[in-house]
């Protein structure tokens, strides 16, 4: 069901590179790409896997996941590791450590060494590990400043390049209001999904299109990079992707 | 090569780049010194990421720059200062910085202005590179920063676009050129060809100089203004009549009788006692 946009994205193999940064334009969803990888990866054998949940709770993903085919209630707590920012607001309030400079750490100091944790417990059991962060800009609202969100993604890029077969996706929405943040994040890595909106309208076969941008080959003063373009449809249980100019207006 | 116009004597070099390169920063400077000769044990750079954070690993460089030149120096230290200053610029280390927006991601602007005026300063330092790119600079004064920044550096090389690129120069004796150049890049290699009509120093790289607006006439226009080699031959030959007076000899008036005339040979005045 979400093999077409994993293959389309090139991220269907079992060992991923090493940063991945997903930038999601205004006025489209592209959660459904975490959805798709969260899938992909749970069913891969002895693959560990940390969600962290900036923009929904768990409970989403659960419902995402059973829709999509697969049941994160069975892995968590396995390989699938969850760090649930919202849930534990909501349950402890501004009690919360999230919502507090505990020892003088900053929001993203502390989900840094919560993340460090995570993977320093779990990395070396698993064939690979990814770590997912659905949503940058979230971090905004719960008042990081775009330096400390740069920064925290320059330390989880510097955790990847510190452990083979681990790999990072982050996700931020708003893309286009937040560009600087946007493209200082992409160039951490060696893929780049963007999820833009149609510029002539809106269209009821296609909600939006993806523009895949990896490097292939880093050269002394010019990179080897591809850039792929696919149209994509977000169905009640599976997501369709579209070569550009395969779906028409029928008259 | 690029590297002949980059990796000159000018200590500071700033590159600003427009093509959103800056994952290959540190590469493509290496790489520029490599051509140049410039082995990798001249070249040292900060590390980047969260060390940057510390103000240690700043100071860290600049002591390594310091105590890898004097190790080096056998005797040189009971030497003639004046003798070893000339011979640092060019013994000195390459020291290549992180890109300006990672370093603005963890210190601040007058940190970073007062770090690179010591790197300039420093006898142990014979070359500073600094990348930029604006569209990194997470700054709400990075146009400020940018200003700066190519204040302090006396070579500023701005990477246009894909075929473009401008060099600005300041030589010691406070002369300044601005020339543009024509690129084809591959992975491994950077080549330039300079643009005919390059700007003059000091003006305007958007400004088109007269000289470069005086292009030859298209072959379909009528109104020639150029000579021919017969055509400027003739022309330096000609003598304008003001240049005749010039001439050594005497003014005498030639007076040629019409028919009609009745000339007289006699002198009219002859019976005058002047």
């Amino acid at each position: 069901m979400a093999t077409s946009v994993l293959l389309a994205c090139g991220l269907n193999e079992q060992k991923l590179p090493g940063f991945v940064h997903i930038s999601e334009e205004s006025n489209v969803d592209g959660s459904f790409l975490i959805s798709c990888i969260l899938g992909q990866r749970l069913r891969i054998s002895n693959a560990g896997t940390l969600l962290v949940c900036l923009q929904h709770h768990y409970q989403h993903y659960f419902n995402a996941g059973m829709r999509l085919g697969y049941n994160t209630n069975i892995f968590q707590g396995k390989t699938l590791g969850v760090i649930d920012v919202l849930s534990d607001m909501a349950g402890e309030g501004l009690a919360s450590k999230w919502l507090r400079n505990t020892e003088g750490q900053t929001l993203t100091e502390q989900l840094v060494e919560d993340i460090r944790a995570q993977v320093e417990s779990n990395y070396a059991s698993r064939n690979s590990y990814t770590v997912l962060i659905d949503n940058l800009s979230i971090l905004f609202n719960l008042g990081a400043s775009k330096l400390q969100v740069q920064q925290f993604c320059q330390d989880l890029a510097a955790l990847a390049k510190e452990r083979e077969n681990l790999t990072v996706i982050t996700k931020l929405s708003n893309s286009d209001i937040y560009q600087l943040t946007d493209n200082n994040v992409a160039k951490l890595g060696q893929v780049r999904i963007q999820v833009l909106r149609l510029k002539s309208g809106v269209f009821r076969e296609v909600d939006g299109k993806l523009l895949i941008e990896r490097v292939l080959d880093e050269g002394n003063y010019a990179c080897e990079e591809t850039r792929k373009e696919v149209l994509y449809k977000v169905n009640d249980r599976n997501v369709k992707i579209f070569a550009p100019g395969e779906i028409g207006v029928k008259v | 090569m690029l590297s002949n116009l980059v990796v000159t004597n000018q200590k500071v070099v700033l590159v600003i780049d427009e093509l959103n390169r800056e994952r290959i920063a540190p590469k493509f400077i290496g790489s520029l010194l490599h051509e140049q000769g410039q082995g990798a044990e001249t070249i040292k750079a900060l590390p980047t990421g969260v060390s940057l954070k510390h103000v240690a690993t700043f100071e860290a460089l600049i002591t390594e720059c310091a105590n890898t030149k004097n190790n080096n120096t056998a005797g040189g230290e009971a030497g003639d200062l004046e003798a070893s200053s000339p011979r640092s610029k060019s013994t000195g280390f390459n020291v290549i910085l992180p890109t300006l927006a990672d370093l603005l991601c963890y210190q601040t602007p007058a940190f970073i202005f007062g770090f690179l005026n010591r790197l300039r300063r420093s006898e142990n330092v014979c070359r500073v590179f600094l990348w930029a790119s604006p569209q990194h600079l997470q700054n709400p004064h990075a146009d400020y920063i940018l200003a700066g920044c190519e204040y302090l550096a006396e070579l500023v090389l701005r990477l246009e676009s894909d075929k473009l690129l401008s060099l600005i120069s300041r030589k010691p004796g406070g002369g300044v050129s601005n020339r543009r150049y024509s690129c084809q890049v591959s992975k491994t290699s950077f080549q330039v060809t300079p643009l005919d009509g390059g700007l003059p120093a000091g003006a305007s790289p958007k400004q088109p100089s007269p000289e470069s607006e005086q292009t030859p006439e298209p072959a379909s226009s009528t109104f020639k203004i150029e000579l021919d080699e017969d055509e400027v031959v003739a022309r330096n030959a000609l003598t304008l009549p003001y240049e005749r007076t010039c001439e050594p000899s005497e003014g005498n008036i030639i007076y040629t009788p019409d028919a009609d005339d009745d000339f007289d040979e006699e002198d009219p005045d002859e019976d005058l006692c002047i």
